[in-house]
């Protein structure tokens, strides 16, 4: 088989809204060669194209100091305070852009957008599901992007501690691709375990764990505000929890009470999503589960706009018979998903990443630089594109190792030469039932943790180097399962070095701990070592700053409050 | 499950489905010139393919294909 090899001066990859707008972004800066490169198809794959209807984006109308302060107190303190005043800045601008490119956001009558409320005090737009991307997709060949679609990536390539491109193979016919670039941009999205609902499955965190096999320093998931999302427990359908609270959808217990004002008195059902997600956790741990979305009083107007944003879940409902017309028959039971895992790469307010030439956006970046959601991922892959063809015209002609390409070669296509070896599927579940259980990163216990990471470094080491691959589809659910389980590593190191609970909830270490703790955690892999180590905050420069040095974590104060758990010898214990 | 039937009376063979799937599920037939699911169990049940056929020949359940482990 040949190689098939590709110059640009601009690599992106990475298919979803962050990448697509790193691509337009850098030709609009005067980068000539932009190459856009996707495991799937570009506009078609990862979250972006199948988010749930609701464009979170501030405008300059609103009062952005409260929306400021909002989100650095959603994400525990941990975000860069520097990108959110970016963020707030440039998300009216995204909006347009998008309108420009096509994108249909819901309007009114009158003609005028119609802005709803999701998760938190904010208003969104909606916008038709898969249209979105569809418009991005266009809007990216239009402006001149090369997309090379179904090849998927598995090392970067380096030459003197330079990132200079990045190498893969086509996932339908095996071909080997070379990308050298003048700089790389990563905008691959995390990893959500293949877990629930449908149309994420294909995150499975590559892009992070190749960065950290080439030296890039990755940090740890905690300051996301949302660990987990939840959806239909038994049947594959979704997304859309944020749309369906804002149009009035009622969590509920299993004795048929609404629990979310137990735990956020003022947001209540419109808490943000991590802190449902805790509140469903809490509930069943209580032994009030399971858990229901209830829908069945929302009037047809209302049912109307979930059709109008969702179309493909809502066609999923009316399949399992929850949808009839346009009412919800009866409440649906849900279930949180496997831990969202962000472990992102360390990016400065640019984007740049520990390595030069290498530049990371969307989920792929680290939390603290506030990745997560459309309007977010979208305004990073601005930055990122115009800061990364900055740097193209700056660095000189980019090398490439060749020694480095064939040891690469030789080792990625290892799985399809391996027989009696190991199944990707096996090692997927095996890390699904390592990190699923609620009770191992949503509410956390050191002494769990310890045998989760255990667990993982088990697969990790007798199972990962043994998986097999019949054909280059397998290769690359090969691929993909031996990911998922190094990030599970990493997310689990992580979350037990954080001996607080700040974003999470620890039961060992129940309170916030602002005096030690306003820290990120950075990871970096040093032969068969991962070094773990801490970087302060730096809250001198920020504007925002916690309130008080030490405090137990309001999710368990609200617990103790309804007399679920006692504070014992500085940990939880369950009533 | 996710998808569940390719009605190849309908399907013209142009390769839509086959280029979208986020998950690589489904090749062309290249003897009959129809689309096949090759690869069920790594269906992700999301529907696109259904949307996107010009003949509406997919139809797709949302049943899960494979276990997955659940929080609770
Ligand atoms: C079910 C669901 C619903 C959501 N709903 C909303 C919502 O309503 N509103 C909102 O604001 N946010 C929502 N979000 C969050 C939002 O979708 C994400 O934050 C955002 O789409 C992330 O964009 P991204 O570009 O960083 O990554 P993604 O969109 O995940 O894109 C990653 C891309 O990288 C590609 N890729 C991955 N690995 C490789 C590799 N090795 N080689 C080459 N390519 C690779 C993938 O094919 C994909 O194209 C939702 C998320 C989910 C999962
Ligand atoms: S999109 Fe429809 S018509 Fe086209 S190949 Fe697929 S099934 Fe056949
Ligand atoms: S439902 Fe989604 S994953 Fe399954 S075959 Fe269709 S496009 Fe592919």
């Amino acid at each position: 088989m040949s190689d098939v090899t590709h110059e640009t001066d601009v690599l992106v990859i990475g298919g979803g809204i962050a990448g697509t707008f790193a691509a337009i972004k850098a030709r609009e800066s005067g980068a000539k060669r932009v190459l856009q490169v996707c495991k799937g198809n570009v506009g078609k794959s990862g979250c972006s194209a199948f988010a749930a209807g609701f464009f979170n984006v501030p405008l300059p109308t609103d009062d952005l100091d409260a929306m400021f302060k909002d989100m650095v107190r959603d994400g525990g303190y941990l975000r860069m305070q520097d990108r959110v005043q970016d963020h707030l800045e440039q998300a009216h601008l995204v909006m347009q852009d998008m309108m420009s490119y096509g994108v249909d956001f819901v309007r009114k009558d009158s003609g005028e957008l119609e802005r709803v409320p999701g998760w938190t005090r904010d208003l969104g737009l909606m916008f038709n599901g898969p249209n979105l991307m569809e418009a991005m997709r266009k809007a990216s060949l239009e402006k001149g992007v090369e997309q090379v679609n179904r090849a998927m990536v598995t090392d970067f390539l380096t030459h003197d501690g330079r990132v200079v491109g990045a190498a893969g193979f086509d996932v339908m016919n095996g071909e080997f691709h070379i990308f050298k670039a003048g700089v790389t941009i990563l905008a691959s999205g995390m990893c959500r375990y293949k877990s629930l609902p449908p149309g994420q499955r294909d995150t499975t965190g590559d892009g992070t764990v190749a960065a950290l096999r080439a030296g890039a320093t990755v940090c740890d998931t905690e300051s996301d505000f949302s660990l987990n999302n939840a959806f239909v427990a038994h049947w594959d359908i979704g997304p859309g929890m944020n749309m369906y609270v804002g149009q009035g959808g009622r969590l509920l217990n299993g004795r048929g009470e609404r629990f979310m004002e137990k735990y956020d008195p003022v947001r209540k059902d419109r808490a943000i999503a991590g802190m449902r997600c805790l509140a469903m956790g809490l509930e069943v741990r209580q032994g009030k589960g399971p858990i229901y979305m209830d829908m069945t009083h929302l009037d047809p107007e209302q049912v109307g706009r979930i059709k109008k944003a969702l179309p493909l879940a809502s066609l999923m409902h009316q399949r399992a018979g929850f949808l009839v017309g346009d009412r919800f028959v009866k409440p649906i039971e849900w279930m949180i998903t496997a831990p969202h895992a962000q472990v992102g790469l360390a990016v400065d307010r640019r984007f740049q990443s520990s390595l030069p030439g290498l530049f990371a956006c969307g989920e792929s970046a680290a939390a603290q630089a506030m990745t997560k959601s459309l309007g977010c991922a979208a305004t990073s892959g601005v930055t990122a594109g115009v800061a990364a063809a900055r740097y193209a015209q700056e660095a000189g002609e980019p090398q490439i190792d060749r020694a480095q390409v064939a040891e690469l070669r030789e080792r990625l296509y290892q799985p399809l030469q391996r027989k009696d070896g190991i199944e990707p599927d096996q090692v997927v579940l095996a890390v699904q039932e390592v990190v699923a259980p609620y009770t191992v990163l949503l509410i956390r216990h050191g002494e769990r943790m310890k045998k989760a990471i255990a667990e993982v470094e088990d697969i990790l080491k007798n199972q990962a180097p043994l998986l097999q691959a019949y054909d280059h589809h397998y290769l690359r659910m090969a691929i993909e399962a031996s990911s998922m389980a190094k990030i599970a590593e990493l997310q689990l190191k992580s979350a037990l070095f954080r001996t607080e609970s700040r974003v999470a909830l620890r039961e060992d270490y129940p309170y916030t701990d602002n005096v030690n703790w306003l820290k990120w955690i950075n990871m970096k892999q040093e032969g068969e070592n991962l070094k773990i180590s801490t970087e302060d905050v730096p809250m001198g420069r920020y504007r925002f700053r916690p309130e008080r040095p030490e405090h137990l974590h309001p999710l368990w104060q609200a617990a103790e409050n309804i007399g679920a758990i006692k504070i014992e010898k500085g940990a939880v214990s369950w009533a | 499950m996710g998808v569940r039937r390719i009605d190849w009376e309908l399907c013209d063979g142009c390769e839509i489905c086959v280029d979208y799937c986020p998950m690589d599920v489904l090749r062309m037939d290249r003897e009959t010139n129809k689309v096949y699911i090759k690869y069920l169990r790594d269906c992700q049940g999301c529907f696109l393919c259904e949307r996107e056929c010009p003949q509406d020949a997919i139809y797709c359940f949302p049943v899960r294909e494979r276990r997955i482990p659940l929080a609770w």
